[in-house]
């Protein structure tokens, strides 16, 4: 259709048509962009104005490039879905009580990422294939519904997948989180991430850690974080950390997942590196007693260490303090907690982040129990190549928000 | 003619599997119970405490060659805590002692709970038999632990016989009457504010195969019964059209009391799964034992809470 007669239609008529043909940030444009992005030649997904807002408001940190960049590295994770969902064949899956799937399928299956018999729980499928939090009904509708199973330790699919959604967000807008070494993610099998810790609030990183071998990897799976059993104690976080992947760090659970091919996020330092003050900020801690190397020598599985920078500036602590712990432990007699690192924003700061993963370590005697000293030797070797990239990407960076 | 003494004929499950084994060619099956059957059968029903010593006159007079014994359950509700306490054990302790001294006995089948594994923040996602079980108040957790130490001393001292424990997760049904199937069919189910325990269930009918399956093919060793898969607490409601109702920890404590007191009495153990949850290894029951449940947890709610039309496909 030609520019004058596009411009003889009403505005909700060419709304319509721009939906029709996909173009991009549709809902925000006036009539006059509108017939242009219509009547122009480019394909609809590169119609992107330079200068348009992106979801997140303007920050001190975040530029219009990184706006772009955000967008580009959406647009590939996209093609990527479109490669592993194929949108036009549904599943025709039917629940005893008669409910429809209507999910696209998986390609090369004839169903979708819910009701595939083979389904791992490691191979993160995406259920909707498309990106946003529009894919949230659809996503409701399933959780309401409880046509699927969930996995032994407690990973609900779909609540995992609307975490996600939320966490994309942060992942590409907020912290434009840039990713290396990605490759040494094995595509199958099992296989144990052994990152630094830091936050002082929220365990940002597990998230980040998470969503960085979800988008980037070449074949998508799902990191099992593991967390410590406050996470069992506190009200809401006691399950909704369990739906969204992560595992209770006990010995028992992390070798059932080892067992079974999963991938299992580690943060050894524990809390000492996560009550962190900021002048201490990527000082890597002592791996604590190096139980996940004997849990890696057991099961065999290769240590794949990770460095990221980001965490530890999130909420910059000014201080540990004992005594709000002891306030805590009055008023929650349950709770363990040691010590509270104390920080004054409560908005994370919009650091730019960089995860690097590092080659794996293999295992030197798998099925067998190393001797207590190796096992502190070889945790000591892998924190000091944790904190030696770490160091090299502090080094490269300009401030901590570019 | 082999000979089943069956204990704990009282129980619902108990009544159906006498029903069962009398149906089978050359079985003769004798009941005990301290109460009145639920179900009819025509088998001998004796009505005997069995932590009294003429029950193990009884079973050494009528010399069976495979004993299922049933009477585990917690009847704290019916009995009061301290009768069921000793029914448990002192019942298990008179029960094993006899076995051991009656060589006829080749294979005993012992109904255990998943109860003695606990349930708490510490205990692990998955259970596997060695699993430690959590330490607890609980005294019927702790009466079940005795109990299998009972069998496995047993086991150890004589050579004639083999034991069989089977740990069920709670079974559900339409039919069945325990503490959780009343308080999962409330309209309203009261629950713990910000928990939502994974769960476990096993339907009725897999709760009875299991055991026909067991005293059909004795294998030895401890295994773990559930239906496949498992659900939060939340969505087995749902999936029931039940309206949950979270209350804060004291509320939900007192709405347990006032169950209690209107004849729906949860025990500890089952509190304590309420807001923890347990989700047991079952590899086991289907590669040693090789026992396949017909319904999986979301079909066993599904059926229990009657909203399956129609025939089932057993």
């Amino acid at each position: 259709m030609n520019r004058d007669a596009l411009s003889a239609l009403t505005k909700a008529e060419l709304l319509e048509q721009a939906r029709a043909a996909g173009v991009r940030g549709r809902s925000k444009m006036r009539k006059e962009e509108l017939v242009d992005a219509l009547a122009s030649d480019d394909s609809p997904v590169d119609h992107i104005p330079v200068d348009e807002p992106g979801p997140m408001l303007s920050l001190p940190g975040v530029s219009p490039e990184d706006r772009a960049e955000a967008r580009a590295r959406r647009a590939i994770l996209t093609d990527r879905l479109a490669g592993l969902v194929d949108q036009d064949r549904k599943c025709r899956w039917r629940s005893i009580e008669g409910h429809g799937c209507g999910l696209p399928t998986v390609r090369e299956s004839d169903a979708c990422a819910l009701h595939t018999d083979k389904r791992r729980y490691d191979a993160a499928v995406p259920i909707t294939g498309r990106l946003g939090l529009d894919t949230w009904p659809t996503l409701f509708r399933h959780l309401h519904l409880a046509t699927y199973d969930i996995d032994p330790i407690g990973l609900d699919p779909v609540v995992h997948e609307m975490a996600w959604h939320v966490l994309n967000g942060l992942y590409y807008d907020y912290f434009r989180v840039e990713v290396e070494g990605i490759e040494h993610i094995p595509e199958d099998g099992a296989g144990m991430i052994v990152a630094n810790h830091g936050g002082a609030a929220l365990p940002y990183d597990g998230a980040m850690l998470s969503l960085a071998v979800l988008n980037e990897a070449p074949r998508p799976r799902r990191v099992r974080i593991s967390a410590t059993e406050i996470f069992n104690m506190l009200p809401w976080v006691s399950h909704l950390y369990r739906k969204v992947g992560a595992v209770y760090a006990s010995h028992e659970d992390a070798r059932y997942l080892l067992e079974h091919g999963s991938l299992l996020g580690v943060f050894p330092e524990g809390e000492a590196g996560f009550m962190k003050p900021v002048w201490q900020a990527y000082h890597v801690q002592r791996f604590g007693r190096g139980g996940f190397v004997q849990l890696a020598e057991r099961t065999g599985v290769p240590i794949i260490p990770v460095a990221i920078v980001g965490a530890e500036e999130v909420h910059p602590a000014v201080t540990v303090s004992k005594r709000l712990a002891q306030l805590v432990r009055f008023v929650f007699p349950q709770q363990r907690v040691e010590e509270i690192a104390v920080f004054l924003n409560p908005v994370p700061l919009p650091v730019k982040w960089r995860i690097r993963f590092l080659p794996p370590v293999m295992p030197e005697n798998p099925g067998t129990e190393p001797d207590p000293l190796r096992m502190l030797e070889r945790s000591e070797d892998i924190r000091r190549s944790v904190q030696g990239a770490l160091d090299a990407l502090l080094a490269s960076r300009g401030t901590a928000f570019s | 003619m082999r000979r089943i003494l069956v204990t704990g004929a009282a129980t619902r499950t108990g009544g159906r599997l006498i029903q069962n084994l009398e149906r089978s060619p050359d079985t003769e099956v004798f009941a005990v119970d301290d109460l009145d059957p639920v179900e009819r059968f025509s088998s001998h029903f004796e009505r005997l405490n069995i932590d009294h010593l003429r029950f193990a006159r009884y079973l050494l007079d009528v010399k069976p060659h495979t004993v299922v014994h049933l009477q585990t359950v917690d009847r704290s509700a019916i009995h009061g805590a301290t009768r069921a306490h000793e029914e448990t054990t002192v019942g298990a302790q008179a029960l094993f002692g006899a076995i051991g001294r009656c060589v006829t006995v080749k294979h005993v089948l012992v109904k255990s709970d998943g109860a003695v594994y606990g349930a708490g923040p510490r205990s692990p996602s998955v259970l596997t038999v060695d699993s430690k079980p959590t330490r607890s108040s609980g005294r019927y957790q702790r009466d079940l632990e005795q109990m299998e130490t009972f069998v496995r001393d047993m086991a150890a001292r004589h050579d004639h016989v083999d034991y069989t424990i089977l740990r069920l997760a709670p079974v559900f049904g339409p039919t069945i009457r325990n503490p959780l199937s009343a308080y999962l069919t409330l309209p309203g189910v009261p629950t713990l504010l910000g928990f939502d325990p994974r769960l476990q269930l096993l339907s009725e009918r897999d709760a009875l195969d299991v055991f026909l399956h067991a005293v059909e093919h004795p294998v030895p060793g401890t295994f773990n019964v559930a239906g496949h898969g498992q659900l939060y607490l939340s969505r087995i409601l749902r999936l029931g059209r039940r309206v949950p109702q979270p209350l804060p920890k004291r509320a939900f404590h007192a709405a347990l009391r006032g169950l209690a007191r209107s004849g729906i009495p949860l025990p500890k153990h089952t509190i304590a799964m309420l807001k923890h949850g347990r989700v047991m290894d079952t590899s086991g029951m289907e590669e040693t034992l090789g026992f396949s449940p017909i319904l999986n947890c979301r079909q066993t709610a599904m059926v229990a809470y009657g909203r399956v039309t129609g025939e089932i496909n057993w």
